[in-house]
């Protein structure tokens, strides 16, 4: 049996608004596939679990088709859903044993629907439920225990075996291993799968992406309502959507090393402040109708939409509902609302296309853009050549480090991307252009954008000028419109994030009164003073003590997460870059010999230098 | 000792508290049978006649024979009635058990399917109606119902005897006596009904708006199983428990609790024996009916402990 769920619009209503649960949600269930549905909570993810079984309450109006097999859901009287109900579908609910009734044995509960829908003999039911159960993992006295008498793992199970005893062809798992531990979780996440080996079609609603990644053949990313992404399920790690990027890289998994990161901002609920007592019937043909996005606690509207509804006569979005908390959101963001669309670029290594798979993308910029890209770049130093041929993407809001022994060219590698050296031959491309020829027609405007720290900080700043010149000159340069308090202010919050003194005695002073680790920090204010999209640092912290060190590398993660910094840094210590990339490029003799995420290639080097690295750095 | 039955013993110890405070508190009472009798009457007795009078009466009996008397059921004879308490006592009962018994019974089976209907129906009007009804109707006390319903059916129209359990002397027997019966029944059973109605609706009501919203109910539904069985076998059942809690605490004041109506219809049960025997000072019918009160009380609670578990396995555990 095929689900198909096609526009799917679900609104609560509540006192005077109404609550946008789905927005228009397509979704494909076939049989033999495992989809996961993930997103954060409250995106609307459960609700659509419930309306696949009719169960939303009364105050939520249901838009559009859920069709189990042949019938529509939506169509259909109370009556004949409750025929469909368990049938068709059935649901391993979440809440574990609070799902079961407190006051009946397991075994009563297992046995129930084939009594009750099929009419079973009390004694007939009980020997097959009694089959049900033993099949994962639950004897005869478990079986007879009440809910209260049994462990999380041992619910879960009982729950699974009363959802598959009516042998449906789709089975709803609502964060189905929650509570449990990981042996119990991979034991049943292999359930699961000889499930889809049976030609069920399962749903598998959680937040746990590595589960996810691991069980589904399929993820559909929700956000607010809205399908954002959908792809290949083994590839959440390489999704393309902004949202679903910041989602897994949030995500605690054991393939995560770095620090976690978080999605900046908060999700909102979708609140519809329609005119007063308008229905979704007359909304739809009058079109009259006002979005708010508003955060769960204070209720405050954050963004009011035109109104006017699009074609399909529901209410519009904003542009992108993502658009306020995505790092790379244009203004075109957030007047268009995107479509979903299918992945231009054949991006994932094995495209499994032919399986049906496929990877749509509802972002208006085709998801995270590639922010640096090196293609055959290499360079010469008369007879040296420092840098052989080297392909490099760096994409935006992503954290690179480049490591290597001295002399490898990761220095070489930085200065060609920050566009300080133009490169022998191969091109540089920055934001999709050309970078040396950028350089050349908006040097100022190339500038703003890329932020360079030098390797030796001493070297790097002029002793003539004070502190509050260093750190002031490329604002007064960029922005010659400052007034001198705005300038001040600037310098002076510059100057705090760093960790440095703003007292005016402190900006007075030459760097030749200062240590070499507060001109490093100088540096790093230098280049952040104007907020650039991409910073290539190279040994930025090496003069730091450890605890500043880690307040500087903290704030770096918070503009990542915050501003979508994109960071290119130089290291040798694998410490530093394990902690806060998210991708390693490993350089050897002017060579990019690995390159891939950051935990993969420390877990599991590919070339014998990355080993060799990781070796030295672990006995040392 | 086996731990299962600690409970039990405790049980017995409380039984012989009560047997030993049923001995000893109305020793406390002022004034005794005597004095109530003679002390406002037109008789005055001297010394020596009242101390005939007491010899006649007899004195009282120390604890260990109190103690063989209860257990052999001779509770002693009535001072006023000169008649053997057991046989006062065992004449009562049954129309006690028959009023109140079916009272409880009528407001526990009625208030509970009312009240799972009523949550089943919230937010209706039909349920809000019954809500606020039910609130104003638990303000009313029994005395005030019961003479209004005496006053309006009795009295007025006259559809209902006033007073007693049959009519006096008819010598009915078979279906018209049961008619009869039924018929005395009616007003002080429709009284009581309306005192302990409302309570059991309300709780259930309460108890089962609760659990509408909690998850296993979900479960039940996405089960596909048939509406009533979802209402009845998943949600109330869970319901049911705080209302027998009630309905138990209830029936253990069943004695007292039927004094004032028994007394305002005249019913011929322990309560109008209890009341008249407190005012003759009857003392050992005073005695046997508080300690069967108190017994009954006991009795029942052990009964809703073990009802309890049946009813929710979790409360196994906490015993």
């Amino acid at each position: 049996m095929k689900t198909e769920i096609k526009q799917l619009t679900v609104t609560y209503r509540e006192d005077d608004h109404r609550l946008l649960a789905l927005d228009r949600v397509d979704l494909q269930l076939l049989p033999g596939r495992i989809t996961a549905l993930v997103g954060e909570s409250g995106s609307g993810k459960t609700t659509l679990g419930k309306a696949l079984l009719g169960l939303l309450p009364p105050a939520a109006t249901v838009d559009g088709q859920i069709l189990l097999g042949e019938d529509d859901l939506t169509a259909l009287d109370e009556t004949a859903r409750n025929q469909l109900r368990w049938r068709r579908a059935a649901v391993v609910p979440q809440n574990g044993a609070a799902a079961l009734n407190p006051a009946y044995r397991l075994l009563d509960q297992v046995a129930e629907p084939l009594r009750r829908q099929r009419g079973v003999k009390r004694r007939e039911a009980e020997e097959r439920a009694l089959a049900g159960l033993a099949e994962l993992g639950l004897d005869r006295d478990q079986a007879r225990r009440y809910p209260h008498e049994l462990s999380g793992g041992q619910v879960q199970r009982g729950l699974l075996a009363m959802a598959l005893i009516l042998d449906p062809p789709l089975l709803i798992l609502d964060e189905p291993t929650a509570a449990l531990d990981c042996l119990s979780k991979n034991h049943l996440a292999q359930l699961f799968r000889r499930l889809a080996a049976q030609q069920k079609s399962l749903l598998l609603i959680t937040h746990d992406l590595a589960l996810a990644r691991q069980t589904a053949d399929q993820a559909a990313v929700i956000y607010l309502g809205r399908i954002m992404e959908y792809l290949p399920a083994g590839q959440l790690d390489r999704a393309r959507h902004p949202y679903t990027v910041a989602l897994y890289r949030s995500f605690p998994g054991m393939d995560a090393v770095r620090d976690l990161g978080g999605i900046r901002g908060d999700a909102f609920y979708r609140l519809l402040h329609a005119h007063p007592a308008v229905n979704v019937q007359q909304h739809r043909t009058c079109g009259h109708d006002h979005q708010h996005l508003v955060t769960p606690a204070s209720n405050h509207p954050e963004e009011h939409a035109p109104p006017g509804a699009d074609e399909d006569g529901h209410a519009p979005a904003a542009g992108c509902l993502f658009a306020p908390r995505c790092t790379q959101a244009e203004d075109a963001c957030r007047r268009e609302a995107p479509a979903l669309n299918r992945l231009r670029e054949p991006d994932a290594p094995q495209p499994d296309i032919d399986q049906g798979h496929e990877h749509q993308i509802r972002c208006r910029r085709g998801g995270i853009i590639d922010l640096l890209c090196c293609r055959k770049t290499s360079k010469s130093y008369g007879p040296v050549t420092a840098l052989h041929p080297v392909d490099l993407e760096l994409r935006a809001g992503e954290v690179c480090c480049l490591v290597g022994e001295s002399g490898s060219g990761k220095t070489t590698l930085a200065m060609l991307a920050a566009g300080a050296l133009e490169p022998d031959r191969g091109r540089v491309s920055f934001a999709g252009r050309d970078l040396a020829d950028w350089r050349r027609r908006d040097p100022l405007g190339l500038a703003a954008r890329i932020g360079i720290i030098h390797q030796q900080p001493a070297e790097a700043v002029s002793h003539r000028f004070t502190v509050f010149e260093i750190v002031a000159e490329p604002l007064r340069i960029q922005r010659p419109d400052l007034d001198a308090a705005a300038l001040e202010q600037r310098v002076l919050t510059s100057l705090a994030e760093v960790r440095l003194a703003t007292q005016p005695e402190f900006l007075r002073r030459y760097p030749h009164q200062l240590n070499l680790g507060a001109i490093q920090r100088l540096c790093l204010a230098r280049a952040l003073i104007q907020q650039p999209q991409l910073l290539v640092a190279d040994e930025p912290t090496s003069a730091l003590d450890p605890s500043v060190q880690a307040k500087v590398l903290k704030l770096l993660l918070e503009l990542q997460i915050e501003k979508g910094l994109t960071l290119l840094l130089v290291t040798h210590d694998l410490g530093l870059a394990r902690k806060i990339a998210d991708r390693l490029a490993v350089m050897e003799a002017g060579r990019l010999v690995e390159s891939g995420p950051a935990a993969r290639v420390l877990s599991r080097p590919a070339h014998s230098c990355t080993a060799r690295l990781i070796a030295a750095a672990t006995t040392t | 000792m086996n731990t299962r039955h600690q409970p039990l013993y405790a049980y017995l110890l409380a039984a012989l508290v009560m047997v030993g405070l049923s001995y000893g508190l109305p020793l406390l009472l002022p004034g005794d049978y005597i004095e109530a009798v003679y002390g406002s009457s037109q008789v005055v007795l001297d010394a020596e006649q009242e101390a005939q009078l007491r010899q006649e009466l007899g004195g009282r009996k120390g604890f260990a024979a109190h103690l063989w008397g209860l257990v052999t059921l001779d509770w002693g004879h009535s001072l006023a009635l000169q008649t053997p308490v057991s046989r006062l006592v065992l004449e009562a009962l049954p129309w006690t058990l028959l009023l109140l018994g079916t009272a409880h019974l009528l407001a526990l089976v009625l208030g509970f399917i009312a009240g799972v209907e009523a949550a089943w129906r919230r937010g209706g009007r039909l349920e809000k109606a019954g809500v606020g009804g039910a609130t104003m109707l638990q303000g009313v006390p029994e005395i005030g119902s019961g003479v209004l319903l005496l006053l309006l059916f009795a009295y007025h129209l006259g559809w209902f005897p006033a007073g007693g359990a049959t009519t006096a002397y008819a010598e009915l027997s078979g279906g018209p006596w049961l008619l009869d019966v039924l018929h005395h029944l009616a007003l002080p059973l429709l009284t009581l009904v309306l005192a302990y109605l409302p309570g059991n609706f309300l709780l259930t009501r309460a108890g089962m708006v609760m659990i509408l919203g909690s998850p296993y109910l979900e479960t039940a539904r996405a089960k596909g199983l048939p509406p009533l069985r979802v209402r009845y076998v998943h949600a109330a059942r869970n319901a049911l428990l705080p209302v027998l809690t009630r309905f138990g605490l209830r029936l253990a004041f069943m004695i007292t609790g039927a004094l004032v109506v028994e007394t305002i219809f005249a019913y011929p049960g322990l309560g109008t024996l209890l009341f008249t025997a407190i005012g003759s000072r009857d003392l050992p019918v005073i005695q046997a009916v508080v300690l069967l009160a108190a017994l009954l009380m006991l009795l029942i609670n052990l009964g809703l402990a073990l009802l309890h578990r049946r009813l929710d396995p979790r409360i196994g555990h906490a015993l």
